[in-house]
């Protein structure tokens, strides 16, 4: 059997690579892929579009169709985690911690629960005992990670970034959150409901700027539509709608991110986050 | 300004889905109506598609406003509207004919299923519209993402598996797929179908275009479960959860079909495809190994659900024969049994799932004496059984006859005989069950009985759909004239086999 697959990954490797002997070289200007399209991107997005960045025109713009499913994708992965990994059960196996005495309370086969606070916290999959100079250090570094992500995306027109990857950079520093404190002071300060909320937010942004350029009259996603409601000529908000689906997109990510890892930390049950 | 239905066909449901989603968190009985109303716009948006496509010839849209080769285009004819009819009408009839299963299988989730089931019909919509490879891409990807996801709901814990093992598969055929439209990038430097087809022709001896359509079918074969290439299929339908497998079943595999279609006659083109490759003769050889093997692994299930996932198998190897055939009859049978597939597939697993939803499992011990109980599915059973053998006037049968008269016109007798033969296997395998459930006396160990101890029928919205289904079957074997007339001629006024 193992036989068999190395045959069949040769023989399709070789194939790939026998084919690519006919490519262009490396770096031709004069290659299909430089001179069919991309002399137009290159020379034409900054006038039609007004967005120095062109990979950003090109993703957000050219394409933006192609950019909003592959939100669609993430919102999809958040979508599925939930689907297969949320237990709607709560425990009936309960620890409680008294926390100025560290005693320990067992509650078997019991739907009673005491209030969490100060004097209790309960101990299940979602509770760590942490230490205080990585909470520390934690609690420092986050809101600086939150801001540089924030930059990202905001900056995604004119240097690298963009939303799915300020998405990305926002959406670790909750799971930083979770990992340095315990999953559930994360989940306090973002109920899962609001995570839900903001996973479709983000792509409802996405998806509701297309729709309501097809209200002032335009195609899906025609940004120059918005020039009628927003103070712009119909090039420069070209740049304006781009930033407007980067936030969608940075939300949505940001937003699965964490839904993902909180459901598959805690193993779907995060009961008290409700 | 063009019209607004090709957006609005892929839009509604995607917005449905979002909103569904929402709504789980909200209040979670707007999520059934949400997700009916999406589908109904799209059903309305394919219906417009397909009257205008008729005569038009090609439905563009400009996603962004942006000219083809530049943006992302939607470009819609006469097949492709077809398709995306048969998509609308099933998704929908599907959703309202699971309600009340997911209601009782899945009360805590059912929001979120919806939003997902949404965002796998919203996946075909756009696989079957688009007329970019790589958006094509996209979108393959939402459907086969939500696809596992879905798939991975059933049964306990074979339905995880099985899904798994589909994921493993998928991803394969997806990056073959990519990595072929990857080389045609490479090469032609564009991602528009219709500017790739126009760029083409002076590549066609070329070794990397050789290894792209290579690629590109091998992928569009995993995906659709050609023969050897189908070890993933008959696990995932048969764990899938019903309400899951009755719109996976009879979509994903026919639009993959219309995928492989579509790239043969749009992208790469009939003359290169049948004149300058000649593999038409290999593949209509692999096609009839995948009936016959499909047919014959149908006749050794015991199990009800395992045997239909074969008996598609054995119904992929007739649509890609078909059109690898090289002639008209030939594309005509592939396409009118894309149509006939999806709806008796359909019908097939409607039963399934109304026997599921009263039975305690589907194996042949299970079905005995299920006639007394639940005439009216029953009744659907023995017509769509009819239909995969080829009874006339039942719709399989004349696309079969298009198969068969377009072998012998091609000199592809062992194609032909492959038909007839498993014809002949469909005829046992569905005549040995039509035997077990009317002859045999119910066994001790049926399901969800009545008051009196007897199998009750399933409930009437669950009847309905099959009923509609069953006419269905009728009516587009008495039609099948006016779709090979209103649909396939014009496709073919387009793209004329040589």
């Amino acid at each position: 059997m193992k036989f068999f697959g190395f045959l069949i990954v040769s023989l399709c490797g070789g194939l790939l690579l026998y084919a690519s002997s006919e490519f262009p070289d490396w770096g031709d200007p004069d290659s299909p892929a430089s001179r069919h399209l991309s002399p137009h991107y290159i020379e034409e997005s900054l006038a039609e579009t007004g967005v120095p960045n062109l990979v950003t025109s090109v993703l957000a713009d050219y394409r933006s169709f192609d950019t909003m499913f592959e939100t669609a994708v993430i919102f999809c992965a958040g979508l599925a985690c939930l689907l297969l990994l949320r237990k709607y059960k709560p425990e009936t196996d309960r620890y409680y911690r008294h926390i100025p005495t560290g005693v320990i309370l067992h509650f078997k086969n019991s739907r009673k629960s005491l209030p969490v606070g100060s004097e209790f916290e309960l101990m299940d999959a979602d509770w760590v005992p942490y230490d205080l100079v990585i909470k520390t250090v934690c609690r420092i570094l986050i809101p600086f990670i939150q801001l540089y992500a924030l930059y990202v995306v905001a900056h995604g027109d004119f240097s690298p970034g963009g939303g799915f990857q300020g998405g990305v950079i926002f959406g670790s520093s909750l799971i930083l959150l979770a990992i340095s404190y315990n999953l559930r002071t994360a989940v306090q300060r973002i109920k899962e409901r609001v995570l839900g909320f903001l996973c479709v937010l983000g792509v409802l942004i996405y998806a509701g700027l297309g729709v309501l350029c097809m209200f002032l009259g335009g195609e899906f996603l025609d940004y120059s539509r918005l020039a009628a409601i927003l103070p712009a000529d119909p090039v420069h908000v070209r740049a304006l709608g781009m930033l407007g689906v980067e936030i969608g997109v940075g939300i949505a990510v940001m937003a699965v991110m964490a839904a993902i890892y909180v459901n598959i930390a805690s193993a779907g049950r995060h009961d008290e986050g409700l | 300004m063009n019209s607004v239905a090709p957006a609005l066909l892929i839009l509604a449901p995607f917005l449905a889905a979002l909103l569904c989603s929402a709504f789980s968190w909200l209040e979670r009985r707007l999520c059934f109506p949400t997700a009916l109303l999406g589908l109904c716009v799209s059903l309305l948006a394919a219906l417009d598609l397909l009257l205008q496509a008729g005569p038009a010839g090609v439905i563009q849209y400009k996603m962004g406003g942006w000219s083809p080769p530049f943006g992302i285009e939607y470009r819609i004819d006469a097949l492709s509207a077809l398709v995306i009819l048969i998509i609308a009408c099933i998704a929908l009839l599907n959703l309202a004919a699971s309600h009340r299963q997911v209601l009782r299988d899945m009360q805590d989730r059912f929001g979120t299923f919806y939003a997902v089931y949404l965002l796998f019909v919203t996946g075909l919509f756009g696989v079957t519209a688009t007329g970019d490879l790589f958006n094509l891409y996209v979108l393959l990807e939402i459907t086969s993402l939500t696809g596992y996801a879905l798939i991975a709901m059933g049964d306990g814990d074979r339905g995880p598996l099985s899904s798994l093992n589909y994921l493993f598969i998928g991803v394969i055929g997806a990056s073959f797929y990519l990595l072929g439209v990857g080389y045609l990038y490479i090469m032609t430097g564009s991602l528009n179908m219709v500017d790739v087809a126009r760029l083409l022709p002076p590549l066609y001896g070329s070794s990397a275009i050789l290894v792209a359509f290579v690629f590109c079918m091998l992928g569009i074969w995993i995906k659709m479960a050609l023969f050897p290439l189908h070890v993933w299929l008959p696990n995932a339908y048969t764990y899938a959860p019903a309400a899951v497998s009755r719109v996976i079943a009879p979509l994903m595999t026919k639009v993959m079909v219309y995928v492989m279609i579509r790239l043969m006659f749009t992208v790469f083109g009939l003359e290169y495809v049948f004149e300058q490759l000649d593999l038409s003769r290999t593949v209509v050889w692999l096609a009839t190994l995948a009936v016959l093997a499909g047919a014959v692994m149908a006749l050794a299930q015991r199990d009800l659900r395992k045997m239909f996932s074969y008996v598609i198998v054995s119904e992929i190897g007739y649509m890609v024969g078909g059109a690898w055939l090289g002639n008209e009859l030939g594309f005509t049978g592939a396409v009118l049994h894309i149509l006939n597939d999806a709806l008796m597939t359909f019908a097939l697993f409607l039963v399934l799932g109304n026997l599921l939803f009263r039975l305690r499992g589907v194996s042949f011990e299970d079905l005995r004496g299920s006639f007394v109980g639940m005439p009216w599915t029953m009744a659907g059973f023995v017509l769509a059984g009819l239909s995969i053998i080829g009874v006339p006037p039942t719709c399989g049968f004349f696309s079969k006859w298009y198969l068969i008269l377009a072998g012998l016109e091609a000199g592809a007798y062992q194609f032909v005989a492959a038909l007839v033969l498993s014809s002949l296997i469909c005829a046992v395998l569905f005549f040995r069950i039509i035997e077990i459930a009317f002859f045999e006396a119910p066994g001790p160990s049926s399901g969800d009985t009545g008051q009196n101890g007897q199998l009750r029928e399933a409930p009437v919205s669950m009847l309905i759909p099959l009923g509609l289904v069953s006419i269905s079957l009728l009516a587009v074997g008495v039609y099948a004239g006016s779709v090979v007339r209103g649909v396939i001629a014009p496709f073919l006024g387009l793209y004329p086999i040589p």
